[in-house]
């Protein structure tokens, strides 16, 4: 009886143990410095297309930072396809270390 | 008497949605960069695209490339693209820029007026797109999305 309990035990904890680890891998934060957005009327183009891009849960663009602030599913998008995602908007996602959380 | 003003009651009616509708924007006309006058009528029958952009606008100009393709490939499945820019620009700027972008479809210069006549959102670029009957279908902000294209688009062609 107390043997049962011990491995039910140690399977619930590592059933637990293996969700936590999923739901810390799955959501990221990246910050991309993005050049050229100096145009209030045309940097919606950018949100439109992160937004529109798979595994892409939520997105922030300011204009004054000049930054793209973006949550997404690592499984699903990369942070370099971010920035090809926001190449392709005709703005430039800068090249440097990235700020990932 | 009842019966007189229910028929009133209904012309009036009538005549305010005809006016709805003659409000569209089928009076467009616009100068091209070669100083011809187009109007939107001429492309009566088309799936119409009238794409506002700027030389200055990233998005818009990124978003010029997808437009000649489209433009080139769905020609024949009845899909025309107008260009046209806005804010008022250079002319020689945008002829200059239309030129070398290899642009296959007619560009206007736009007014306040012009965009007004669609929408009062001053985002770029925007995608106005008229259906054959030369009516409104949608209006798209941003820069238009292949999905969007497919998905909105693409049904209206033959």
């Amino acid at each position: 009886m107390k043997r049962k309990s011990l491995v039910l035990g140690t399977a619930v904890f590592l059933m637990i143990a293996f969700t936590s680890i999923g739901a810390s891998a799955i959501t990221r934060k990246s910050t991309i410095r993005v050049d050229g957005m100096t145009c209030k009327m045309c940097t919606g183009s950018v949100e439109k297309a992160l937004k529109a891009t798979p595994g892409v849960e939520k997105v922030e663009v300011n204009l004054e930072r000049k930054e793209a602030v973006v949550e997404y599913d690592d499984e699903k998008v990369t942070e370099a396809k971010l920035r090809e995602v926001i190449n392709a908007t005709g703005f430039k996602a800068v090249e440097e270390k990235p700020k990932s959380e | 008497m009842v019966k007189k003003i229910s028929i009133a009651v209904l012309l009036l009616f009538a005549a305010i949605v005809t006016l709805g509708q003659d409000s569209r924007p089928t009076q467009l006309k616009l100068r091209d960069i070669q100083g011809r006058y187009f109007r939107l009528n001429d492309y009566r029958g088309k799936v119409v695209l009238i794409n506002f952009w700027a030389t200055w606008c990233p998005p818009c100009r990124a978003e010029i490339g997808d437009l000649v393709k489209m433009q080139h490939d769905y020609r024949k499945r009845g899909l025309q693209v107008i260009g046209v820019t806005y804010p008022p620009q250079k002319l020689a700027e945008v002829r200059r820029f239309v030129r070398r972008a290899r642009v296959n479809y007619p560009v206007g210069l736009g007014t306040k007026e012009t965009k007004r006549l669609f929408t009062q959102s001053e985002t770029l670029p925007m995608t106005i797109v008229i259906g054959t009957d030369g009516r409104i279908r949608d209006i798209i902000e941003g820069i238009l999305l292949p999905d969007e294209f497919e998905q909105m688009i693409k049904p209206m062609l033959k």
